[in-house]
């Protein structure tokens, strides 16, 4: 287990891609805690939240510094569908037939991966975030237990969104596919169930980080309201069982199939 | 007779509708090098994905080194396998990618400049992999199954992309290690080259063995290429 985590790591270091996803993913991070203090500063168009003045206008803010997750999922994916769209997976499986050894320590490596990842994005959204107030003097302060409540989201999310491309990759096996349909699920559907149906969007991931975090953003438009969702321990939980879910999943699909 | 190391015992492999092999019994001896031939899409890939677990047969089994492929004790240091030109990621260098593999069995990374030495891709150590011709990546495949010093070789088509001097390299590379003892089983369609090359022949058509010895009884006096296309056609003799 120990040589096959290594040759895992290997990987993940070795390609230039997986680098480049880390500079995207903290960029991505960063312009989720920029943007919202300029929106919230903007007299006009606020969306009915409380401007970078209040707590909750800072809460609103820095909640976002756990939003990289999407590049956890897709590191987790892109380690699982690699194998398959470059023909590694042959290899792979010839120096170690137990596939369920393999897949244990991609299942390791992806929770590392996802774990360095959000921790990268999360120092950028943070350092970003603390930059860009300064130029919207007064504002509220940031309390440091806002920004270790953002952190817990933060590092789980990573963990448990890197199993869960695995989980993903080795069921879609096409990395385009898969890649694209994480994005679209992602940034699009799963956004869109989680702020206007909060009732479901409460057990997806997405909802399950945002009770993680459990900070209140205030009134607003959009009727966000943090009662509404998981408190942290219930949201921990269903994070920790899309990771089950998503572990079997991969185990099932890998150990089955043919590799033709 | 030298010692059977690979054995196919009554093998089947059923794809949906199609049938890929056959009911396929065969052996495969060490000190030799055995050539695997048939027409494209006879069943070769598909039997020796199942000999190497990564197909799971219908029925029947196939046997690597006195067991199946899945119970060997670290299977790259008794069992060298090239089966397509891709097993390598295009984005690491040749020496990235052996480190990938070495590091996964446990392997010195010191063996890796000697397998790069043996297949003449020193100058290409540090040059990715996507920049490669069709024969670097088939020599670099060659190097990855030379890894764990296996006493055992299987090769897909190895001879594919490789240019006239490659094929004369992989005919004397294959010839010398099987004079060490080594067992190799190599399949191809290069009838010509494989008559040069091969001391005993299995010859697959439609998942069926259709004939099995060695070179010289599969010949009878003609080339393999009128021996193979009459076995495999139903030609007259």
């Amino acid at each position: 287990m120990k040589n096959l985590l290594q040759s895992e790591l290997r990987k993940l270091i070795y390609l230039r891609a997986n680098w480049l996803l880390l500079l995207w993913s903290g960029l991505f991070a960063a312009l989720g805690t920029v943007a919202p203090i300029m929106v919230l500063n903007s007299e006009n168009n606020r969306m009915g939240f409380s401007g970078t003045n209040t707590p909750e206008g800072i809460n609103a803010v820095f909640s976002n510094a756990a939003g990289g997750y999407l590049f956890a999922l897709i590191m987790g994916i892109l380690i699982m569908t690699n194998e398959y769209r470059h023909g590694t997976a042959v290899g792979t499986f010839l120096v170690t037939p137990k596939r369920s050894t393999v897949l244990l320590a991609k299942l390791i490596a992806a929770s590392l991966a996802g774990l360095v990842n959000q921790i990268f994005s999360y120092i950028f959204a943070v350092g970003s975030g603390l930059f860009a107030l300064t130029f919207f003097e007064p504002h509220a302060p940031v309390p440091g237990e806002l920004l270790m409540k953002v952190f817990r989201a933060t590092v789980i999310s990573g963990l448990v969104l890197g199993i869960v491309g695995v989980g993903l990759g080795a069921l879609v096996k096409n990395q385009v596919v898969a890649v694209t349909g994480a994005v679209i699920w992602t940034l699009i559907v799963e956004g869109l169930i989680v702020a206007f149906v909060e009732s479901v969007g409460k057990y997806l991931p997405a909802g399950a980080i945002t009770g993680l975090v459990n900070v209140d953003f205030g009134e607003n438009e959009f009727n966000f309201a943090i009662e509404n969702y998981l408190s942290p321990g219930p949201a921990t939980l269903v994070l920790l069982g899309y990771a089950a879910v998503f572990s079997i999943i991969a185990m099932r699909t890998t150990l089955r199939r043919d590799l033709d | 007779m030298s010692s059977v190391t690979i054995e196919f015992q009554s093998l089947s492999k059923q794809y949906k509708d199609v049938l890929a092999v056959s009911n396929f019994t065969a052996q495969v001896h060490a000190g030799r090098v055995t050539g695997f031939l048939g027409p494209n899409g006879a069943g070769k890939s598909t039997a020796l994905r199942c000999l190497l677990g990564l197909v799971n047969p219908t029925s029947g089994q196939a046997f690597i080194g006195g067991g199946p492929y899945s119970a060997l004790h670290e299977p790259i240091r008794s069992v060298g396998a090239v089966l397509d030109s891709r097993g390598f990621h295009p984005g690491l260098t040749a020496m990235q990618n052996l480190k990938v593999m070495a590091s996964a069995s446990g392997i010195d990374f010191a063996r890796i400049e000697e397998v790069l030495k043996i297949v003449d891709l020193e100058g290409a150590t540090h040059k990715r992999t996507k920049g490669f011709s069709l024969g670097m990546k088939q020599r670099l495949s060659l190097a990855i199954a030379m890894l764990g010093d296996p006493e055992i070789l299987v090769l897909d088509e190895p001879a594919n992309g490789l240019d006239p001097i490659g094929i004369v390299w992989l005919r004397e590379f294959l010839q010398k290690l099987a004079s060490e003892g080594r067992t190799i089983l190599v399949s191809s369609h290069q009838l010509a080259e494989m008559q040069n090359t091969v001391n005993e022949v299995l010859i697959i058509n439609k998942g069926v063995l259709v004939a099995q010895g060695t070179i010289d009884e599969i010949r009878r006096g003609k080339s393999l290429e009128e021996a193979f296309l009459d076995l495999t056609l139903g030609r007259s003799a």
